[in-house]
């Protein structure tokens, strides 16, 4: 009975963006180590887990949400900018770092919303 | 051990790597007028060669692997010594030709701001890991 209270789509939804998130940062974080490694080619999370995830919010299927595992794949769209072969450009991977934390902080603290409000049913105290 | 904070194992390779090329740089600039080296010749420059190492998988996560970097060599520059005139050197030549070594000193400074650059990045990935290893902890807390 518990579970239907964290089994809601937008919980498990936002689960599954902080799982993005930290996946995300270790990949963003790769791609920084190797800003100056000749020949290194950008990771990123696949560009379809965004899209699977859309689709199965709008179907408003917390167990298919649930199933979702965000992956890793090489960058088809950067593009080289140096001879090297190299394709990390260190302004767009700062960029990538600050939006990622602040997807972070969104998820984290839409968590928190739910959980706070969630003890406010139950006790009937705000705070 | 709890890994905290995402990422940390590349970050702190390229730290350390980052950190090498400093210190060569360093060696470069100091020896730009050495004129005898250990082997007798005049110094010459070095370089370091970085590489990318995989790094172990966990095996929850699908997909291409996250990866770090590390100094894979440091190579000596393969440019000739450069010849100067100045008969009064010890290490002239019978024409009167020193040969100094093959460090550009603005190229090295050029160097150096770029692996400082690198570096800063670095850090602001640890920072950014921090804060959101911090919110992670604090989900469900009253504010």
């Amino acid at each position: 009975m518990i579970e239907a209270l964290f089994n809601q789509t937008n919980y498990a939804a936002t689960k599954k963006v902080l799982d993005a998130a930290m996946l995300r940062h270790e990949a963003i974080a790769a791609n920084l180590a190797n800003v100056e490694t000749p020949g290194y080619k950008r990771v990123d999370i696949a560009t379809s887990f965004s899209s699977e995830l859309n689709q199965a919010i709008a179907a408003h299927e917390p167990s298919r949400i649930n199933a979702l595992r965000p992956s890793l794949e090489l960058d088809s769209r950067a593009v080289a900018g140096t001879r090297d072969g190299n394709n990390i450009s260190l302004e767009t991977e700062l960029l990538n770092l600050q939006q990622n934390t602040l997807t972070h902080t969104v998820g984290t603290q839409l968590l928190s919303g739910a959980l706070l409000k969630l003890r406010l049913a139950i006790t009937g105290r705000s705070s | 051990m709890l890994n905290c904070l995402n990422g940390i194992t590349s970050t702190a390779a390229a730290l350390n790597a980052e950190r090498i090329r400093m210190d060569v740089i360093a060696e470069n600039i100091a020896n730009a007028h050495t004129t005898r080296s250990a082997d007798g010749k005049p110094y010459q420059r070095q370089q370091v060669v970085f590489e990318t190492v995989l790094q172990n998988q966990p095996g929850n996560i699908t997909g291409t692997p996250v990866s770090s970097v590390q100094v894979a060599r440091i190579e000596a520059d393969k440019h000739p010594p450069i010849l100067v005139h100045n008969p009064g050197h010890p290490d002239a030549d019978a024409h009167g030709m020193v040969a100094m070594p093959n460090v550009n000193v603005h190229q090295e400074m050029a160097d150096m701001l770029v692996a400082s650059r690198a570096f800063e990045a670095n850090l602001a990935v640890v920072r950014n890991a921090r804060s959101m290893a911090l919110q992670s902890l604090s989900i469900g807390k009253r504010s």
